[in-house]
C-alpha cells in the first residue's frame, strides 16, 4: 500500500517547469467545495472525492454503508490497489478518537465544515489594509476566527 | 558568539555519532507542533487552517515528551501555531530542559512579555522570535498592525531577565533588501543573540497562493541581501545554508531532517508538505516514498522550496560528510562579508515594497501592480 504522491495527483509534472529559473512559485487554485456531495457511484469517483476530501481545510461528513454518519477533518489517507485496501484516518468533530475508515464502507460524502481559509485572499487584506490607512480608522489587522 | 560552544559541541558530536553509525537517514532538529491555534491571522500561512475543533487540541507534555526521545535530536524546535497559547508550554519547555534538548520556542511575542514569568533562563531555551522586517514590513506580512511593537517590546524584556533570544524572519515576494539589511542593523542594536532568515513557503492550505517566491528570485533576493555583510550581523544558521539561499551552493533536500510533530501524528514528509501522518518516527522513516519529495524530484510541491526545514539540514550534513564540508564552514565563518559589487548594484535598484500598491486608487498603470522584488 502507498500513498499517491503530490505528484501523480497533481497530473504530470510540467518538463517546462524548470525550479530553478522560478520567479514566482505558482500557488495552488483551491476548488471551492464547500458544501458539495459529490457523487460516489463508480471507484474512480470515491478515490477523487477522498483525496479532494483530504486536501479539504475544514470538516468533511461520511455516511458510512450502515447509515452511520460521522463528521469531522480527515487527516490521512492510505490507499491501496482496491477500495478494500484503502483507508482515510478521520479526527471527530465531536471526540478525541482516531477513527480509521475503509473506501469500501463509505456510502457519501459532504463538504459540510466551512473552508476556514475561504474569502481570505491576500488581496482581501492589501485592500482592508487600505481602507483603514485612508479613513484613518484605528489599526488593520486581520483576527483569528473565533473558535465558539 | 551567536550560539554557545557547549550547543555546538552537542550537536557535532551528535552528528558525528550518526555519521560513524552509518545511518542515511537521521533527524537534525525536532519539529514539536504542539497546537495549531494563533493568535495571528497571517494570509500566507499555511499552519492554522484548521475546523476550531483541531485548533482547539494540544498535545500533553507527556506526549511532547514521548516525541522527543522517540526522534533523539539535540535541538527541538517549538512552532505551531503560537505555542505561548498552550495550556501548559512551561511544563513542555521545563521537561525539555531537563533532557537537556537545546530548544526553539518559536513565538510571534504577542504574548510574551505577560508569559515571560513561566519560564527560567537557561542556554537550553532560546525564544525565536518571528519579525518579519521593519516595522511597517512586519505589521503588514503578519496582516496586524502594532504586532512590530509587541514584539520588539516582548524581545527587550526577554533580553532584560536574561533569556537567550534569537529572531526568525520569513521574506516573501516584494521583500525590500534594503529594509531587510536596516532591519538587521535594527536586530543587532536591539541586542538579539542572531538572526534566522527564511524564503516564504507555498503552503497549499495558505489563504494567500500569489506571493511566494520562487528560486530564481529568492537566490537574487538573498544575494543582495546577505552579500557585502556587515561585521555585526550574526547569523543563528548554518552558514553554509545561507550560500545556498544566495546561489553559491545547491543542495538536494533532506526532508527527514527535520521532522514534524503535532496532534495529528509524524507528518510526512516534511514541515511543510502535508502527505499524510504516521504514528511513530520510525513509521514515518520506514513508510515515507522519500524519493517523491524535494525539488529533484520534479513534485511540483518541492519546487520553489528552499526552506531551512529541508535544505538546512543539508548544508549541516555537507559540514560533517569530510574535510571539504569543514573546510568550507571555516571558510564561511571566518569570511562573512561576501563581497560582491553586482549585489551592491542590485541595492540601488528600486524595490516597492507590497504594502505600498494601493488598490483603492482607481488610476493603475502597470507599474503599479503588486511589485515584484527587483533584486
Amino acid at each position: 500500500m502507498s500513498s499517491p504522491t503530490h505528484a501523480e495527483r497533481t497530473g504530470s509534472v510540467n518538463p517546462a517547469l524548470d525550479p530553478d529559473k522560478l520567479e514566482v512559485a505558482p500557488g495552488i487554485a483551491h476548488e471551492t467545495i464547500e458544501g458539495w456531495v459529490p457523487a460516489l457511484a463508480t471507484e474512480e469517483e470515491i478515490r477523487v472525492a477522498l483525496e479532494k476530501a483530504f486536501d479539504y481545510r475544514g470538516d468533511v461528513t461520511i455516511t458510512l454503508k450502515d447509515n452511520s454518519k460521522i463528521e469531522g477533518y480527515i487527516f490521512d489517507r492510505v490507499t491501496g490497489a482496491t477500495l478494500n485496501s484503502s483507508f482515510l484516518r478521520l479526527l471527530p468533530k465531536d471526540s478525541n478518537q482516531r477513527i480509521k475508515i475503509s473506501y469500501a464502507d463509505i456510502a457519501a460524502l459532504a463538504f459540510s465544515g466551512r473552508d476556514p481559509a475561504a474569502g481570505k485572499s491576500w488581496e482581501a487584506w492589501v485592500r482592508k489594509y487600505w481602507e483603514k490607512k485612508t479613513t484613518g480608522q484605528g489599526e488593520a489587522s486581520l483576527q483569528p476566527d473565533s473558535l465558539e | 558568539m551567536p550560539v554557545p560552544i557547549s550547543q555546538m559541541w552537542t550537536v557535532a558530536t551528535y552528528v558525528l555519532k550518526q555519521k560513524l553509525q552509518g545511518r542515511k537517514r537521521y533527524p537534525f532538529v525536532l519539529m514539536l507542533e504542539p497546537l495549531f491555534r494563533c493568535n495571528l491571522a497571517c494570509a500566507g500561512c499555511g499552519k492554522i487552517q484548521y475546523p476550531a475543533h483541531i485548533l482547539k487540541r494540544e498535545l500533553t507534555p507527556e506526549e511532547c515528551f514521548k516525541a522527543v526521545d522517540e526522534c533523539g535530536t539535540p535541538m527541538v524546535s517549538i512552532p505551531g501555531g503560537e505555542p505561548l497559547m498552550h495550556s501548559q508550554i512551561d511544563k513542555i519547555v521545563e521537561g525539555l530542559v531537563a533532557r537537556k534538548k537545546y530548544i526553539y520556542l518559536c513565538t510571534n511575542a504577542l504574548l510574551l512579555k505577560e508569559k515571560l514569568h513561566l519560564f527560567k533562563p537557561s542556554k537550553y531555551l532560546t525564544f525565536s522570535v518571528h519579525v518579519d522586517g521593519e516595522r511597517e514590513h512586519h505589521d503588514f506580512s503578519v496582516c496586524r498592525e502594532g504586532g512590530f511593537d509587541l514584539a520588539i517590546d516582548g524581545v527587550r524584556e526577554a533580553l532584560k531577565r536574561g533569556f537567550r533570544v534569537t529572531t526568525n524572519t520569513t521574506l516573501f515576494d516584494g521583500a525590500d533588501p534594503n529594509s531587510v539589511r536596516a532591519f538587521f542593523d535594527e536586530m543587532m542594536e536591539l541586542g538579539v543573540e542572531g538572526m534566522m532568515l527564511s524564503p516564504g513557503y507555498s503552503y497549499d492550505k495558505a489563504p494567500d497562493q500569489k506571493h511566494f517566491l520562487g528560486r530564481a528570485r529568492t537566490r537574487r533576493l538573498f544575494r543582495a541581501i546577505l552579500s557585502n555583510r556587515k561585521s555585526t550581523w550574526r547569523f543563528n544558521q548554518s552558514p553554509l545554508f545561507l550560500e545556498f539561499l544566495m546561489g553559491k551552493r545547491t543542495y538536494a533536500c533532506t526532508p527527514w531532517g527535520m521532522p514534524t510533530y503535532n496532534v495529528f501524528g509524524w507528518q510526512k514528509p516534511c514541515y511543510l508538505l502535508q502527505d499524510g501522518y504516521a504514528d511513530t518516527f520510525q513509521e514515518l522513516l520506514a513508510t515515507t516514498a522519500w524519493e517523491n519529495y524535494g525539488t529533484e524530484s520534479g513534485n511540483p510541491k518541492c519546487a520553489n522550496c528552499m526552506v531551512h526545514s529541508g535544505y538546512e539540514a543539508s548544508a549541516v550534513d555537507h559540514t560533517f560528510s569530510g574535510l571539504r564540508g569543514l573546510w568550507a564552514t571555516a571558510k564561511a565563518a571566518l569570511t562573512t562579508k561576501y563581497e560582491d559589487p553586482d549585489a551592491l548594484v542590485m541595492l540601488n535598484e528600486s524595490a516597492k515594497p507590497v504594502h505600498a500598491f494601493n488598490p483603492l486608487v482607481q488610476i493603475n498603470t502597470n507599474e503599479s501592480k503588486l511589485e515584484e522584488t527587483r533584486a
